[in-house]
């Protein structure tokens, strides 16, 4: 059941294979109440980041709640900041998370799934930085 | 001085992801304090990474310690989720 009050999570990845992977691992550990939407590889299907799928999947995540956006490395982040910087028709609140990408995209979707709002989803995904898994 | 309550459950199964998201959603709802404690690893189970980093197996005494206003509830409901959730098969 999707929660209509729950922030929205944009997962931004080279590989859109990698972006919907940890979509599918993140929703399924926090109970499938969040919505996650994948942006990753090229338009045509390549390696690489491209800027129409990350507005698409922005507008997709939104519900009313914000969203929060987890780039992976490089250019999902150069990409990222250019949608940002041209600022039209994004969802608001919109922010950012500083993260590890799979750690951070499964602290943020249980944090969304809490109930949390879009700073806190944003300060549990940054945590991952923090947490040992040995 | 804040109510504290405390409980152990054995697990009769492992602690997974999915059972670990489950937890910390519902810890959350809470405005109690509330750590898990296993195998003398500790966790605070409102973040799912740190319940899933003390890595609690099937056998494995977990304790459930909550600190604040609604310390007993917090504490009878991770427990529940605990002996739910990591049911064999599950």
């Amino acid at each position: 059941m999707i929660d209509a009050g729950r922030v929205g999570i944009v997962l931004v990845s080279h590989s859109a294979a990698l972006a919907a992977g940890t979509a599918e691992l993140a929703g399924q550990v926090g109970g499938g109440e969040v919505v996650i939407v994948p942006a990753g590889g090229t338009d045509d299907g390549r390696l690489g980041t491209s800027i129409d799928k990350i507005r698409y999947a922005l507008a997709a995540a939104d519900n009313g709640a914000g969203v929060v956006v987890l780039p992976d490395l490089g250019s999902s982040v150069l990409t990222l900041r250019a949608l940002l910087a041209d600022g039209t028709d994004l969802p608001e609140p919109l922010a950012v998370a500083d993260a590890p990408f799979l750690e951070g995209a499964v602290a943020a979707t249980v944090a969304a799934a809490a109930g949390g709002d879009v700073k806190a989803v944003v300060s549990a995904a940054e945590e991952a930085w923090h947490a040992r898994k040995l | 001085m804040p109510a504290s309550s405390e409980a152990s459950i054995t697990l009769a199964g492992d602690l997974h992801a999915r059972p670990a998201g489950s937890l910390a959603i519902a810890a959350a709802k809470f405005e109690s304090s509330i750590e898990l404690t296993a195998a003398g690893h500790s966790a605070d189970a409102k973040s799912v990474l740190s319940v899933m980093g003390i890595g609690a197996t099937s056998g494995q005494v977990v304790t459930v310690r909550a600190t604040g206003p609604d310390a007993a509830e917090a504490v009878a409901a991770i427990t529940g989720i605990l002996a739910d959730a990591t049911k064999v098969g599950s």
